[in-house]
């Protein structure tokens, strides 16, 4: 289908992954890669920035599903920031604010991480 | 050699023995022919005796598929064998017959018989030189090769008995040019030895030496039998004719070998070039066979580099291949990989991969070893292999120190790294044709699974319509719905996404048909089963894969729909004065546990009135595509929905399909759309 792609940029101990394009089973490996890696470096406290995604399909949702439980077991978390209404309505459906820290804008999930 | 039918080789020797044995009565009764007529006979008996016994052994001879190498060997050995009977025949057969001049006048049957054995050594030898002769004269066949022999065996035959049977006088210049015909045709005969172009150099120092002694043994063996002694006496006794043409035979022979040694003489110094010539040209022919033979790319490496080792006359080979980001040494022969890749480590210290576009070669001053120094590589070179016009890989050969590589060693491996590109390519092509195969396969196992599951056809109830339409994506999207009796007044229903596609997918979908189908026999309260169905799943799904799903049941009695959502799309009521989304709480299954789950989940009922439509839908309605890759959407969804309420269940979920088909025409249908639509037929 369409292009996607990622890149990670570091803030102290937090970790910003920017996505961009068409999050779907063929380009979720990405995706996984980056988290498999900060993971690997003990980078455990994400932020997930969604503001040029274009879209995100079920099998994009699990990719976040896939690593929370390790991430907050090490005291770290994955907070989505910057999405898009149409991508928001897609977590949202599926209930993902109640599991998910999801904020309007990075800014405010790197604040959260720094204050707690 | 058992193999051969036993009756023809036995139905040649048996008339070569029946000749044979003929000859013997022959010589019995009438000792040496004086007349014509008996001279003609006794020598039809013995061509006769030669010829099938020079049947029998080219059938023999055929049949052991021998090298030419082995052939002359065996000529060489022979003549030896009838040098050494010549000699020794004087003091051996001198002792048996006291005086060979008066048994020959007075022959007895001891005598005869003797002389027939003995003539039978010689015939049996000419017989096989000229098999071998023959063979050697075949090597080159062309039209004209049956020809060209038989005429000369003709003019051979025709000299061996014009003397015999003319005698001399008035008709010598009859047996002269007999004579000298034959001489002619077989210096002509010898002259195409084209085969000796194939030996390697070694094999023809070999044969230069073999025919040089051959050569030699032919004429003191042709000196011999001319002298006075008692091979000459015996056989020409026995035939002149045979004495001719065992003569006849012999100088074939020498001038054959005498040619065949020159013509070697003349092809030493060719030799290596020519052997060089012949292993490109087999290696290159090895290479395009493997070009379509071999599909997997590690394999074809390994070949690659064992051909690249041998073109090249280098020592080692591998190849730096690019694996993503990072270079690798792959299959490295005669070379362990640590070496090849601190070689290689040096190497890209001078080239960079990419821009690598001709055959380089180097002289890395170091020397590199693990511990000896008769494995130090420091003359390198480097061919570019590229594939999709950019250079993939380098093909390396390396020669030990103080070695070179020479012009025509980079020519063969540049042409040869072409080769090796075109094949890396075609394995690579392959190996995703091959791939793409089988994601097809399993993605018809997945369409047929998903088939299996979905209902036949929507229950019909009296007033209730029910339309259900299901378009798969060709990747299975994981689309589920069905239809549950629970009892005569209750209907129960479900509709399910499955995350992710394909094979996989399925496999969910298959299990949420199993949790929905026993449960909704069980228990009621759409809450409660899809409590139990994200207590299950949450257990058994892996962490990234997770189940939207929608179930609810239809009260007829109570005329009255109760649901909950487990993170699904909305469920859509049409209603006269006032369509909605509705749109209850709830986490989509196996996304967490019982905990979070319970708290979020809310169940909801709505009493049927007048023709209420109630649409359930799967996402891949709304986030249908154009080909400006914009979504179908909510908005243009609950419009149409809204706008054509007054239509029957069938005919709205036609219009819906429709109007997606329509809008989505320019782009590839991405997932699965399922669309389920129940219109409540009120009771008046």
């Amino acid at each position: 289908m369409a292009e996607f792609s990622t890149s990670v940029k570091e803030m102290g101990d937090i970790s910003i992954i920017n996505l961009k394009g068409y999050l779907d089973a063929h380009t979720a490996p990405t995706l996984e890669n980056n988290f498999t890696q900060l993971i690997g470096n003990n980078k455990f406290k994400i932020v997930v920035n969604f503001e040029d995604l274009a879209y995100i399909s079920s099998a994009g949702l699990g990719v976040f599903m896939a690593y929370i439980e390790n991430i907050r077991e090490n005291n770290g978390d994955i907070k989505l920031a910057n999405m898009s209404d149409k991508v928001f309505n897609i977590f949202d459906l599926l209930g993902f604010p109640l599991l998910y820290e999801i904020y309007k804008h990075e800014d405010e999930a790197i604040k959260k991480f720094s204050g707690s | 050699m058992n193999k051969i039918p036993g009756n023809i080789i036995s139905r040649q020797l048996q008339l070569f023995l029946l000749a044979v044995m003929v000859i013997v009565i022959f010589k019995v009764f009438y000792g040496s022919p004086d007349t014509f007529i008996l001279k003609l006979f006794f020598d039809l008996l013995v061509g006769a005796a030669i010829y099938f016994l020079v049947l029998a052994l080219i059938r023999f001879e055929n049949s052991r598929s021998s090298t030419p190498l082995s052939l002359v060997l065996n000529v060489g050995i022979l003549l030896a064998v009838m040098f050494f009977i010549i000699m020794f025949s004087d003091y051996l057969l001198s002792g048996i017959f006291e005086n060979i001049h008066l048994k020959i006048s007075d022959p007895g049957l001891v005598y005869n018989i003797v002389s027939v054995i003995y003539v039978l050594v010689f015939i049996s030898i000419i017989s096989f030189f000229l098999v071998i002769l023959r063979h050697f004269f075949y090597m080159n066949q062309t039209r004209s090769t049956r020809i060209y022999f038989n005429t000369m065996l003709v003019f051979f035959v025709m000299a061996s008995v014009s003397l015999n049977l003319l005698g001399e006088g008035e008709t010598t210049f009859i047996i002269t040019t007999f004579f000298v015909v034959s001489i002619l045709l077989m210096i002509f005969n010898s002259i195409r030895n084209s085969w000796i172009a194939f030996l390697t150099k070694r094999e023809k120092i070999y044969l230069l030496v073999l025919t040089f002694f051959i050569t030699a043994l032919f004429i003191v063996n042709i000196s011999n039998s001319s002298g006075e002694n008692i091979y000459t006496q015996l056989i020409s006794d026995f035939s002149p004719s045979l004495k001719q043409f065992n003569h006849i035979i012999m100088i074939y022979g020498s001038i054959y070998f005498f040619i065949l040694f020159f013509t070697t003489l003349f092809h030493l110094p060719t030799a290596e070039a020519y052997d060089r010539k012949a292993q490109e040209v087999t290696s290159l022919q090895y290479f395009s066979k493997l070009i379509t033979e071999v599909l997997d790319f590690n394999e074809l490496a390994e070949t690659v580099t064992e051909i690249a080792q041998k073109l090249s006359g280098a020592n080692a080979s591998w190849i730096i291949w690019k694996n993503g980001a990072k270079l690798n040494s792959v299959a490295a022969k005669n070379i362990g990989f640590i070496e090849s890749d601190k070689i290689s480590g040096k190497i890209l210290e001078r080239i960079t991969v990419e821009k690598l576009t001709s055959t380089k070669t180097f002289n890395l001053n170091e020397k590199y070893s693990d511990d000896d120094s008769e494995n130090s590589f420091s003359m390198v070179s480097v061919s570019p292999i590229k594939t999709r016009g950019e250079t993939q890989g380098v093909l390396v050969a390396a020669k030990p120190t103080g070695q070179i590589f020479s012009m025509d060693d980079l020519n063969a491996i540049e042409t040869f790294s072409d080769y090796a590109s075109v094949a890396l390519e075609n394995s690579r092509l392959l190996e995703e044709s091959i791939e793409k195969e089988r994601l097809e396969k399993e993605l018809d196992v997945a369409r047929e699974i998903q088939r299996k599951i979905l209902p036949l056809k929507s229950p019909e109830i009296p007033n209730l319509q029910i339309s259900s339409v299901f378009i798969p994506a060709f990747e299975v999207g994981g689309d589920y719905y069905d239809f549950f009796r629970i009892s005569e007044s209750k209907l129960g229903f479900v509709i399910a996404d499955v995350s992710g596609k394909g094979i996989s997918a399925a496999f969910i979908m298959a299990e949420v048909k199993g949790i929905f189908e026993s449960l909704s026999k069980t228990i009621q309260a759409p809450k409660e089963i899809l409590i139990k169905a994200n207590e299950i799943l949450w257990q058994t799904l892996d962490s990234k894969s997770f189940v939207s799903a929608a179930y609810g049941f239809f009260d007829f009695k109570e005329e009255k729909l109760t649901f909950a959502r487990a993170g699904h799309c909305p469920l859509y009521l049409l209603r006269e004065n006032g369509s909605r989304e509705i749109k209850p709480s709830g986490l989509g299954l196996g996304l967490s546990d019982n905990i979070n789950f319970n708290n979020s989940l809310e169940e909801y009922s709505i009493d049927l009135k007048g023709n209420d439509t109630i649409v359930l839908y799967t996402d891949g309605v709304t986030e249908a595509k154009n080909e400006n890759l914009e979504d179908f959407g909510d908005k243009l969804f609950m419009n149409l929905l809204h706008s054509n309420k007054e239509l029957t269940a069938e005919e709205l979920s036609n219009k819906i399909i429709h109007e997606i088909s329509v809008f989505s025409s320019g782009h590839e249908q991405y997932d699965d759309i399922t669309l389920v639509i129940f219109k409540w037929q009120q009771k008046i």
